[in-house]
């Protein structure tokens, strides 16, 4: 387990929560408003749906909770952005949020890690979204490709 | 409306403005604290010059989920919200760096119509947001049930 400092320290295998989790009204359109998504069921629904693409959220939380010094040496760049929905979740859900570090490898000199995450319903177990993120953690080398 | 592999909609041109950038850098915290108030970010490559010119960088450039979220707007906008209710995906790779004012166009092409025998189709649909030369910036895929 090489939680408890660095984004960069996290080794493949290590396991991020279970945490409980309620998102509500207020986060989904804040988000949403900050990415000009106005749609109805985002800021009108006194019980909004969570755009999958809040799942990547779910992620920052984790390395808040266990890398809370930060990226490491270098800022880390995200690399792939890839969810399924299982269906339409609702703010207010009590849900059971955990992860795993998937794979680190090296690709063309540079490194990557995955994290897969599942976002189920706490009460039913009924999984939800399912989220996997890429980063690459060798950022200055990969800030002249991509962000 | 119909649609056939080849078909493409492409949403309306949009400027990543650096205050689009400062949007979300700070919606992050603001969702993180979840408390009803505005909150600001530590400085980031997506917002702080200085810090961006530190990792290397000639300037602020976005991050990866603002032309996700767009992306995930032009989906919406295009086969509506039910498509957040039935089982659905997004992959969204981050290939190339998105600089302050280039403009920005999403856009999706229709790759598969299957029809399902409970009625409606599921779409395979390739998907990209280019800058105002045609550079994809950001590319990947969607697969959404359309009624």
């Amino acid at each position: 387990m090489a939680t408890g400092r660095y984004t960069s320290d996290l080794e493949e295998g290590d396991r991020l929560g279970p945490v409980e989790v309620v998102i509500s009204p207020f986060q989904v359109r804040e988000y949403c408003h900050a990415n000009e998504m106005h749609q109805p069921c985002f800021q009108d629904d006194p019980n909004p749906i969570v755009p999958p693409s809040m799942a990547h959220l779910e992620k920052l939380r984790f390395y808040t909770l266990y890398c809370p010094e930060g990226c490491g040496p270098n800022a880390r760049v995200h690399y792939t952005f890839d969810v399924r929905w299982h269906g339409a979740l609702r703010a207010g859900t009590p849900l059971a949020v955990e992860g795993v570090v998937r794979s680190r490898s090296m690709k063309r000199g540079r490194e990557y890690m995955d994290v897969d995450i599942t976002m189920r319903e706490k009460a039913t177990g009924r999984l939800l979204v399912e989220y996997r993120d890429t980063v690459c953690l060798s950022y200055r080398e990969a800030a002249k490709d991509a962000a | 409306m119909e649609l056939r592999p080849g078909d493409e909609i492409r949403a309306r041109p949009r400027i990543m403005t650096r205050e689009r950038m400062r949007w979300y850098v700070d919606a992050l915290p603001t969702v993180e604290a979840n408390d009803g108030r505005v909150h600001f970010s530590v400085p980031t490559i997506h917002d702080d010059d200085e810090y961006a010119k530190g990792q290397g960088l000639p300037g602020i450039i976005s991050d990866g989920m603002i032309t996700t979220n767009w992306i995930l707007d032009l989906l919406l906008r295009s086969f509506g919200t039910q498509v957040l209710e039935d089982p659905g995906a997004l992959v969204t790779k981050f290939i190339a760096p998105v600089y302050e004012n280039v403009p920005i166009t999403c856009a999706l092409r229709v790759e598969g119509v299957e029809a399902l025998p409970e009625g409606g189709s599921r779409l395979a649909l390739k998907v990209w947001a280019e800058d105002g030369a045609g550079r994809i910036v950001t590319v990947g895929t969607a697969a959404l049930r359309v009624n």
